[in-house]
């Protein structure tokens, strides 16, 4: 009886130093949500002491927060979701410290179940904020970058065009030949560069969308008149099907004329001279589908698994077409995402391809969305 | 044919964009900063303004913020900015603006197409899809 109490107390000291020893913040609580152990290093991030700590509701001393600063509901809060549902939830929330800074968490909450009851929580979390700093100064190094590469190209651009299209008088045919040999290079140029920036974007979240209602057939008419010159040069025909009413959508107009346009490109690109390319709008169970058809090379059987990998091209597009990240379907699977669609594909080799890309009509689904952001 | 002003520091865009908004009969002002469009702004009143984000001075987020368009019902904004999915142009649509495109993808064609049917958009009721 004497070893069993011996080793009862020996375990429990035992458990109670590696509990102090996590280097990162630990934190148990009952089943009431009261905090019954608070390890040194959550002292410290939190700046209350284990006598200012214990026996307080967890989320009254330590109220939650959003990205966005917004304090988070009770309901919403880890910690309840973590009782509610029983199982173990990973976050990145705010918390506010006794001295009133909010510092940016990473966290993980198991509830403490016995026999199918919970009856306590512990908590795991780590202080992030270097990493936030990091984030923030790649987010603000993103939007300059683009800002400052793009800024040269926009006027590039604009002069090559209006001096197509005349607005400086008549070029001869070596000219006009010459001017879209430059208008085709900044095109790639632009694409390259969207391309690198979106995907860095993706990679690191800090993707925006603004999200406001857009009549998706106009956003459409625009993407094609975008790669009109390329479809001429190598007359190829692009039919568009819009859809009925003119539908306006909820979604970013700029992400999604990114997405389009790189299936377009795509379409253009593996389309051999002559071909036919189609872009038809329907709309079915309260979705938005977008086809992006062509003639072109097809996929074969054996890359379909890999077509929205990075840096993946398939041999028989590298055999006819030399440029090309292998970026671009990538970057479209990651932007769809961010709008909650869904993006799949059709194809057969030497017959030509068909991308969909399938969007929420209804607002709610949006709502939905930003709940959960 | 509608009154447009241009904000857009860079001097050769701004000049560009007059030329082609004038060559589909616009009647155009420029401004190169935000300052000197609200200024402008103080005794005209346009039917769009196509406004770049980044400018010294003052930008175009400030011009919004300062040229509330809550007492400008009409006047139609068109950011033509190369800062895309950025927080600036989710302010600049909480502040009003109409349409965001990208400069840089821009062709003149598409520049004229996009501000006629930015100013063709000007009363139509936002119809959502359901």
């Amino acid at each position: 009886m004497a070893n069993k109490k011996q080793d009862y107390e020996g375990d429990k000291a035992l458990a109670e130093v590696l509990f102090d020893s996590i280097g990162d913040g630990a934190i148990t609580t009952d089943e009431f949500g009261k905090i019954t152990r608070i390890n040194p290093t959550a002292q410290s991030i939190l700046g209350y002491s284990e006598d200012e700590a214990l026996g307080q509701w967890f989320p009254k001393l330590c109220t939650a927060y959003d990205d966005s600063g917004g304090a988070i509901p009770l309901i919403d809060r880890p910690v309840t979701r973590a009782f509610v549902t029983g199982n173990i939830i990973s976050e990145k929330i705010h918390y506010k410290t006794k001295a009133g800074n909010l510092i940016p968490v990473s966290m993980t909450i198991s509830p403490i179940m016995v026999d199918d009851q919970p009856v306590g929580c512990i908590e795991i979390f780590r202080d992030i904020s270097r990493e936030y700093e990091i984030d923030k100064m790649k987010s603000d190094f993103i939007s300059l970058a683009s800002h400052q590469l793009r800024t040269p190209l926009s006027a590039i651009k604009t002069y090559s065009h209006m001096l197509s299209d005349g607005f400086m008088g008549q070029l001869n045919p070596r000219q006009n030949k010459s001017l879209k040999t430059i208008i085709a290079a900044t095109n790639r140029m632009n694409e390259t560069i969207s391309t690198l920036l979106n995907i860095t974007r993706i990679e690191s979240g800090s993707v925006v969308v603004a999200k406001k209602p857009i009549a998706i057939n106009q956003v459409i008419e625009e993407v094609i008149a975008d790669h009109q010159l390329t479809v001429t040069d190598k007359n190829l025909s692009i039919k568009f099907s819009p859809v009925k009413d003119n539908i306006k959508i909820i979604s970013d107009s700029v992400v999604l004329k990114e997405i389009i346009g790189n299936l377009v490109s795509n379409a253009i690109k593996y389309t051999p001279n002559g071909g036919q390319i189609s872009v038809k709008l329907s709309t079915k169970d309260k979705t938005l589908i977008v086809a992006v058809s062509d003639t072109g090379l097809g996929i074969p059987e054996s890359y379909k698994d890999n077509v929205f990998t990075k840096f993946f091209r398939g041999e028989n597009v590298i055999r006819q077409e030399t440029s090309g990240t292998g970026l671009g379907l990538y970057l479209v699977k990651g932007l769809v995402n961010e709008l909650g669609g869904d993006v799949w594909f059709e194809s057969t080799e030497g017959k030509g391809s068909t991308f969909y890309l399938s969007l929420p009509l209804l607002p709610q689904a949006i709502r939905t969305n930003k709940s959960v952001n | 044919m509608a009154n447009i002003l241009i904000v857009e520091d860079d001097k050769d865009l701004n000049a560009a964009y007059k030329v082609i908004l004038e060559s589909e009969k616009h009647k155009v002002k420029t401004a190169f900063n935000g300052q000197e469009a609200l200024a402008i702004l103080k005794k005209y009143t346009p039917d769009l303004i196509l406004l770049d984000l980044l400018m010294p001075i003052m930008g175009g987020i400030e011009l919004l913020e300062q040229y509330d368009l809550k007492d400008h019902p009409k006047v139609k904004v068109l950011i033509f900015t190369n800062m895309e999915n950025s927080p600036e142009v989710t302010k600049a649509y909480n502040l009003g603006a109409t349409r965001c495109i990208i400069k840089s993808w821009t062709a003149p064609q598409n520049l004229s197409k996009v501000v006629n049917d930015t100013l063709k958009a000007k009363n139509s009721q936002l119809k959502l899809a359901s």
